[in-house]
């Protein structure tokens, strides 16, 4: 069971070239109960998709096709007014990208949480406080210290986790952090994500986390989706994915991750830069230039997401065994990385 | 064919300064506008009293109405009021250009250093700055008057410009202080550059959008101050200038009462409406064009 | 060669509300840097590891202790003179958003220092080559394409090849020692190994000795071998050995739970099994006479809360008869902590796990 269903999103923004899309065509499930996690570089595209989830893409962006179904909600991109804005925060809640950074910091966080609460036209108003303290309690928060302070008065790992406490607190059974632990440092990070898991399982959540890190969403997800060039390329459970990678960028991705085991010489980071909206090939795979398995139909037909097997999809023209078998991308020292835009 | 585009790719960024201009300026209608009435009294200012030599008087039409010998009528003395606005444009945008550029000369300068060297420096620039705010421009400039002839707008630029600058200074430094803790002012100094080169290539950069800004705006508030001297009647006319022409449209024409002296009255008054109108339309491309940024925005 | 003796650098706060406050942040930090060597200080934030970076570079000054670059003792020096030495030490910055300035292309980046760089030589009577040559030779080096690279402007450029130009930028000026904080915290995940292969390099081709500070762990295994790696924290060193060595076997607790808190990428390692986390918060409000860790320690004892624990080599008891050996012989895995332990926390190789 799904709580929220993805089906062929495509997300455009507007440019001098006229509208391009951020997000093609992504199709994603949020299980009930699970946590997925959504990787990729900067400008893949997650970002954009997962501020759709609020139908909030940000102008000059639009949502241009596709359905978002959310459990108890209905279909999200049709929602608008007063109907959105109890969806966003009464079903779904978010923890925005650098939410470090996202309080009021001339309020307390008590008053910008009655503030949340009025605009939500919350009738028991203690009731929302009393079960904001509960949270932050069991965050390992002091709620009462916490809900009196200002935002400076508090660490980057407490304000992620009052973060977490405003996208809980009218009772969201959907939670979205949008790189919840980018500018932590290790310790905050790992209490941050053991906090996550322990409020995911507490309250039931369908949990989605955006990251650019394989490795810390690896510690807590269970499903993992990974996006390139606006596409989802490869998704599945996440022990499977990880152990077994079939699309060459999901390859490469975990093999350039900073590893405290194995070898040092073997890991290899990725060629390139990844491409941005006006950047992104227009005809063929996204990741073709950068990819060591491509082949000419790569250059021509965008490959679909497809299942290939039980609860696994991917997007690629070659077979799983070829990519499972194959090299990682080639190494980088020296080698000069490709600047120019892809012609 | 890579090669082809990085090289496409790295002619576009080269591209001259003018072409960067032009692009931020066309980009939206308003600032064509505006870049176009400031254009249109420059060239008023620089070639209108060449058209019209000495101002001829007209003894046997005081406040005719607009004809086709005198577009806008005549004043009290039977001057032509089209010929007084083309004349006076030149004292009022001399006098604003002058100020202003003493202001930013001034305010940048000291602003830049006093937020980079701070310490003992920056305390004795800004007392001078918090000294230069105090002083009352308007009285010192009704002082001043009974002393100089204001009839060159060199030294009422000066007086402007020389008590007008604090505020600029103020601004500058407290970009500047924050602009220091940047990485690549730590860098710079890491690298052995010298003061000049940072001040002058590393930081005067990265204020000048905000200087241009301060500039743009204190220009309006110049035309404002010397004009408005010169309405109250507080400096002696040596010169025609839109601030003499309001004052005797008010004062001796007695625009308020009789519609004769009304056109009168109006055209320094649209004239300066205009004007401002054209320098805050253009000061929505200034930070496009310091901003590479903002300047390649797709 | 760098030096560092006993490095101290203490602020006062003056807080409207909360009243002066001494922070304490480097209290007496040692270390050796060998030419073309290399040392790692890890740390969560706020800990001193920036501070110590920025006194390394002369961004900042220290108030005690003496760090000696090449046999000088530098607090003898006038800061005129002293300039001369941290001009060959050079920091890649954290942020390489705001490292570089937003008005300028990379060819005026490089070029300035470039041709700075070159009247010296002029003046020295060396041979100085063409600055543009140079500045190509340079993003080759940092893996760029001086083309396509010179006439942009950093917001043209990602977050991985603005680091490179950062880099390439610090080498105009011929360092012998980078000093990279936390150089890769905010670049993706994707381009961290590029950059960290880049610095391995740069060790390896040009002998240039390298300071790397960092909060996480996994990225200091990737700079260099017979690096030293320093965990420090609240400005004091409190465990140091041989990167591998120290992450391998970790003794002191902080080690451990900052060990412990890199993400274990399930599927390919298992999670160690003696991992353990902090009990509390870092609050520096509260004196702490004893182990500056105590309060947050998961395996405090009795001793901890009154004596504060000195570096001692690993095996050795200590309390009180390992001060001396610590203090004669800098080198090996020391730590400081009464009760220590060698626990296995980090992640485990699926398939290594067995052996």
């Amino acid at each position: 069971m799904s709580e929220v269903e993805v089906r062929d999103l495509t997300v455009e923004y507007q440019t001098s070239v006229g509208w391009l899309p951020a997000v093609a065509g992504a199709s994603l499930d949020l299980r009930a109960g699970q946590i997925t996690g959504l990787v990729g570089e900067s400008g893949s595209g997650k970002s954009t998709l997962a501020l759709s989830l609020l139908n909030a893409v940000p102008a000059p962006g639009r949502i241009a096709g596709g359905t978002i179904e959310v459990a108890g909600v209905g279909d999200l991109t049709r929602l608008g007014g007063k109907q959105l804005r109890k969806a966003r925060g009464g079903a779904i809640g978010y923890v925005f990208q650098a939410s470090q950074n996202s309080l009021n910091p001339l309020k307390t966080i008590g008053r910008q949480l009655l503030d949340l609460g009025r605009s939500h036209e919350v009738g028991d108003l203690r009731a929302l406080i009393a079960r904001a303290k509960d949270l932050a309690n069991r965050m390992g928060l002091d709620g009462d210290r916490v809900l009196d302070s200002y935002q400076h008065e508090l660490s980057g790992g407490m304000r992620q986790r009052v973060g977490i406490v405003f996208a809980l607190v009218l009772n969201a059974k959907v939670l979205i952090l949008d790189e919840p632990t980018t500018a932590l440092d290790m310790l905050s990070q790992a209490s941050v994500l053991d906090i996550v898991r322990k409020v995911h399982d507490e309250n039931q959540l369908s949990t989605l986390i955006i990251t650019h890190d394989i490795g810390a969403i690896s510690e807590i997800a269970d499903r993992l989706a990974v996006m390139y060039g606006g596409r989802i390329v490869e998704d599945g459970p996440l022990l499977d994915v990880l152990r077994r990678p079939t699309h060459p960028y999901t390859k490469a991705l975990i093999g350039a991750t900073a590893r405290i085991t194995g070898d040092v010489d073997g890991a290899r980071a990725l060629p390139g830069r990844p491409p941005d909206l006006t950047t992104v090939a227009r005809a063929g795979c996204v990741f073709r230039d950068r990819c060591p398995f491509a082949v000419e139909v790569c250059a021509q037909t965008e490959p679909e997401l497809e299942t290939f097997e039980s609860g696994r999809r991917r997007a690629c023209h070659v077979e799983p065994s070829t990519v499972l078998t194959g090299p990682v991308l080639t190494g980088t020292t020296g080698t000069p990385a490709a600047v120019g835009e892809p012609a | 064919m890579a090669a082809t585009a990085t090289l496409a790719a790295s002619v576009r960024s080269r591209r001259p300064a003018l072409t960067a201009f032009r692009k931020a300026v066309t980009r939206k209608p308003g600032r064509i506008i505006g870049l176009a009435i400031i254009v249109f009294f420059v060239l008023l200012a620089i070639c209108g009293p060449w058209f019209y030599g000495r101002l001829a008087v007209d003894p046997n039409s005081l406040y005719a109405a607009p004809s086709a010998k005198h577009w806008l009528g005549t004043d009290f003395a039977g001057s032509d009021v089209l010929q007084e606005v083309v004349t006076g444009a030149r004292y009022v945008l001399a006098t604003a250009a002058l100020s202003a550029l003493f202001t930013s000369l001034f305010g940048v300068t000291i602003g830049l250093v006093a937020g980079y060297q701070r310490g003992l420096t920056d305390s004795a620039l800004m007392r001078l700055t918090d000294f230069v705010l105090t002083i009352p421009g308007l009285p010192l400039l009704i002082i001043l008057s009974t002393v100089w002839n204001f009839g060159s707008p060199w030294k009422m630029g000066l007086i402007l410009g020389v008590t007008g600058w604090g505020g600029v200074a103020r601004a500058v430094r407290s970009q500047a202080l924050s602009l220091r803790e940047r990485g690549f002012l730590e860098a710079a100094r890491g690298l052995g550059l010298s003061r000049r080169h940072i001040l002058l290539k590393e930081m005067l950069p990265n204020v000048a959008p905000y200087a241009a800004m301060q500039l743009m705006l204190s220009m309006i508030a110049f035309i404002g101050a010397e004009v408005g001297l010169f309405f109250l009647g507080l400096v002696p006319f040596s010169s025609t200038n839109w601030g003499v022409m309001l004052n005797q449209a008010v004062f001796s024409g007695g625009a308020m009462e009789t519609p004769s002296a009304l056109i009168y009255l109006l055209a320094p008054l649209v004239c300066i409406l205009v004007l401002t109108l054209g320098i805050v339309l253009f000061l929505d491309a200034i930070d496009e064009l310091f901003n590479p940024r903002l300047r390649e925005r797709v | 060669m760098i030096q560092a003796r006993g490095i101290t650098r203490t602020y006062q706060t003056h807080g409207s509300f909360t009243g002066d406050r001494t922070v304490r942040a480097l209290r007496g930090v040692d270390f050796t840097l060998p030419d073309g060597g290399a040392v790692s200080f890890i740390g969560e934030s706020g800990c001193g590891k920036t501070t110590l970076g920025k006194i390394l570079t002369g961004l900042e000054t220290f108030d005690g202790g003496e760090l000696v670059v090449d046999g000088v003792e530098l607090s003898k020096l006038r800061p005129r003179q002293r300039e001369k030495y941290f001009r060959r030490i050079q920091m890649i910055h954290q942020d390489p958003y705001s490292a570089l300035n937003p008005t300028r292309t990379v060819e005026a980046t490089l070029g300035d220092p470039l041709r700075m760089r070159a009247r010296e030589k002029a003046a020295a009577g060396e041979q100085a080559g063409s600055w543009r040559e140079r500045a190509a030779e340079l993003l080759t080096l940092v893996g760029l394409e001086p083309t396509a690279v010179l006439p942009k402007y950093p917001h043209q450029l990602s977050g991985g090849q603005r680091q490179r130009v950062v880099i390439a930028r610090a080498l105009t000026v011929d360092p012998t020692v980078l000093i990279a904080d936390e150089a890769v915290s905010m670049i993706d995940v994707s381009m961290r190994l590029g950059i960290l292969s880049l610095l391995r390099d740069l060790r390896a081709r040009l002998g240039i000795s390298l300071v790397f500070i960092t909060h996480d762990v996994a990225t200091a295994r990737y700079v260099g071998d017979g690096g030293e790696l320093h965990v420090i924290y609240r400005g004091e060193v409190v465990e140091r050995g041989l990167t591998d060595e120290v992450i391998l076997s970790p003794v002191h607790p902080y080690t451990q739970c900052l060990l412990s808190a890199v993400p274990v990428m399930r599927g390919l390692e298992e999670p160690g099994p003696d991992r353990t986390a902090p009990t509390a918060a870092l609050d520096e409000r509260t004196p702490t006479p004893g182990c500056l860790f105590q309060p947050r320690c998961p395996f405090a004892g009795a001793q901890c809360a009154e004596k504060h624990p000195v570096l001692v080599p690993f095996g050795l008891d200590a309390a009180g008869q390992g001060e001396a050996a610590a203090a004669e012989d800098g080198s090996g895995h020391v730590h400081a902590c009464f009760y220590p332990e060698s626990r296995r926390v980090v992640g485990v190789e699926v398939g290594a796990a067995s052996a």
